[in-house]
């Protein structure tokens, strides 16, 4: 994209309301293209074969200290999406932040993991290779159409252990309850955090978006809490800024399930900063500081916001 | 979707061995029938909870095609089957790969037993092949994992 980024009037007001957050950095991080970056699958084959493999076609990367077996590519000039390596599925092209959630869900061979928002399944490929064939991973979306594309990465990522469901993940408590050790909601959103692919999101934003999306992330993180086991861990995520879509569903979750605790997350390599707890004379529950927000122009990539949350008995 | 009956995956072993010369097959793996023709792959453990659940569109990976006799494997059936597969193997080279990922047909050599061959590249296996009495191998990769026609 060339030329300069059109922020809409309300966007640019409410930016700058948000505390801690630099106007001016944010909109260069706009301008700026993500970073491409890929994940090697372990579950076809070894790591240091395909790195070799990719080495040998004169692909230059480095390791992402935050996601195991993550790399950034430093020279764009090949295009990995056309490559061999991709079409056989021993590579999958994720953007480096978005690896962030998976990490601190952390699933280990063995467990149950519901993925409630999986489509097209960047995070739930990840979740595949983290459990190594070993355990289940449910991978729902709402969309029949999201849910080829998702079905097509889990299949040439080689995932054996994945049941693909088609649901309105608000309504997986009915039959699912308490069911899962692990659940991701990566949750729909005004994805304030991706402008970079496409400027148009902050031209036509409102506040009215993130009031509507944050109505539906409530309802789905509270579904997915449900499906926890007693003593297991949701991971919350989206890919935006809004206090409206983050905290907020947190401070909504922990007012509706006494059980739910949150936790701290510690990425040591990671740059990122804590949970608003203040924002439109509203006064947050100080937990919400264990929460994480990662700005754009922190690592020059995506934003995120990050929640970890257990589900005591 | 339902599970293979022991007759039924009785057969598909014998001929994944008189084929391709399979001796394990997917022995500790749950077999799916899909449709008529298409076999996907499980664990128990997965299956069991499918069972639970509801909206079920997809369990396990799609590994095989089964027509008539002839079986043609999926990249990853290929794949899970790794080392035991010892007939019908075609070895190609870089630019051969390329082309196969294409689906863009191959011209062989060599002739072969059968309706379909497992390509095979260094220590990476690719799924089947076609092979037509005109000596080309038409490679059964489906549209939405080809590589680009560039």
């Amino acid at each position: 994209m060339t030329g300069e980024i059109k922020l809409s009037e309300s966007l640019r007001e409410y930016l700058s309301k948000m505390p801690d957050l630099d106007l001016d950095l944010l909109i260069e991080a706009y301008q700026n293209p993500l970073p491409t970056s890929f994940r090697v699958n372990t579950l076809k084959m070894d790591e240091h074969e395909i790195l070799e493999m990719l080495k040998g076609k004169g692909v230059s990367f480095k390791k992402i200290p935050w996601a195991r077996y993550g790399y950034v590519v430093e020279d764009e000039s090949i295009d990995l999406g056309k490559s061999l390596e991709h079409a056989l599925g021993l590579i999958y092209i994720q953007a480096p932040i978005s690896m962030v959630p998976v990490e601190v869900l952390d699933p280990k061979p063995g467990e149950k993991v519901l993925d409630l928002c999986a489509a097209p399944g960047s995070k739930s490929t990840q979740i595949a290779q983290l459990l190594n064939c070993l355990g289940v991973l449910v991978a729902n979306d709402i969309s029949f159409e999201r849910v080829k594309a998702l079905a097509s990465n889990l299949q040439r990522f080689g995932v054996l252990n994945v049941i693909i469901t088609l649901m309105d993940g608000r309504k997986f408590p009915r039959f699912a309850h308490e069911c899962f050790d692990k659940v991701l909601v990566d949750a729909p959103c005004s994805s304030l955090g991706i402008v970079s692919k496409n400027w148009g999101i902050a031209r036509s934003w409102n506040p009215e978006i993130a009031k509507r999306l944050s109505r539906v992330q409530r309802q789905l993180i509270v579904a997915g809490f449900d499906c926890l086991k007693p003593g297991g861990e949701l991971v919350y995520a989206t890919c935006t800024l809004t206090v409206e879509e983050n905290e907020m569903v947190i401070q909504h979750l922990l007012e509706k399930r006494e059980n739910a605790v949150l936790k701290e997350i510690d990425l040591s390599s990671l740059k990122y900063r804590h949970g608003i707890v203040e924002w439109n004379n509203m006064r947050f529950d100080e937990e919400l500081k264990k929460t994480i927000r990662i700005m754009p122009y922190d690592n020059w990539a995506e934003g995120f916001y990050i929640a970890r949350v257990f589900k005591g008995g | 979707m339902k599970l293979l009956s022991p007759r039924e995956r009785k057969f598909l072993e014998n001929r994944l061995k008189s084929l391709y010369g399979v001796e394990k097959g997917f022995s500790d793996l749950v077999l799916i029938k899909c449709g008529r023709r298409r076999i996907r792959a499980t664990t128990k453990e997965t299956l069991e909870l499918a069972s639970k659940l509801k909206g079920v569109q997809q369990i396990g990976l799609y590994v095989m095609k089964v027509s008539n006799s002839d079986i043609s494997l999926s990249v990853e059936g290929a794949q899970l089957l790794n080392g035991d597969i010892k007939n019908n193997i075609i070895e190609l080279d870089e630019e051969q790969v390329e082309r196969w990922m294409k689906a863009v047909p191959i011209k062989i050599e060599t002739t072969y037993r059968g309706r379909y061959v497992i390509g095979k590249f260094n220590r990476l296996y690719l799924g089947s092949a076609r092979v037509s009495r005109n000596g080309l191998l038409y490679p059964q990769i489906p549209k939405w994992r080809r590589i680009p026609l560039s």
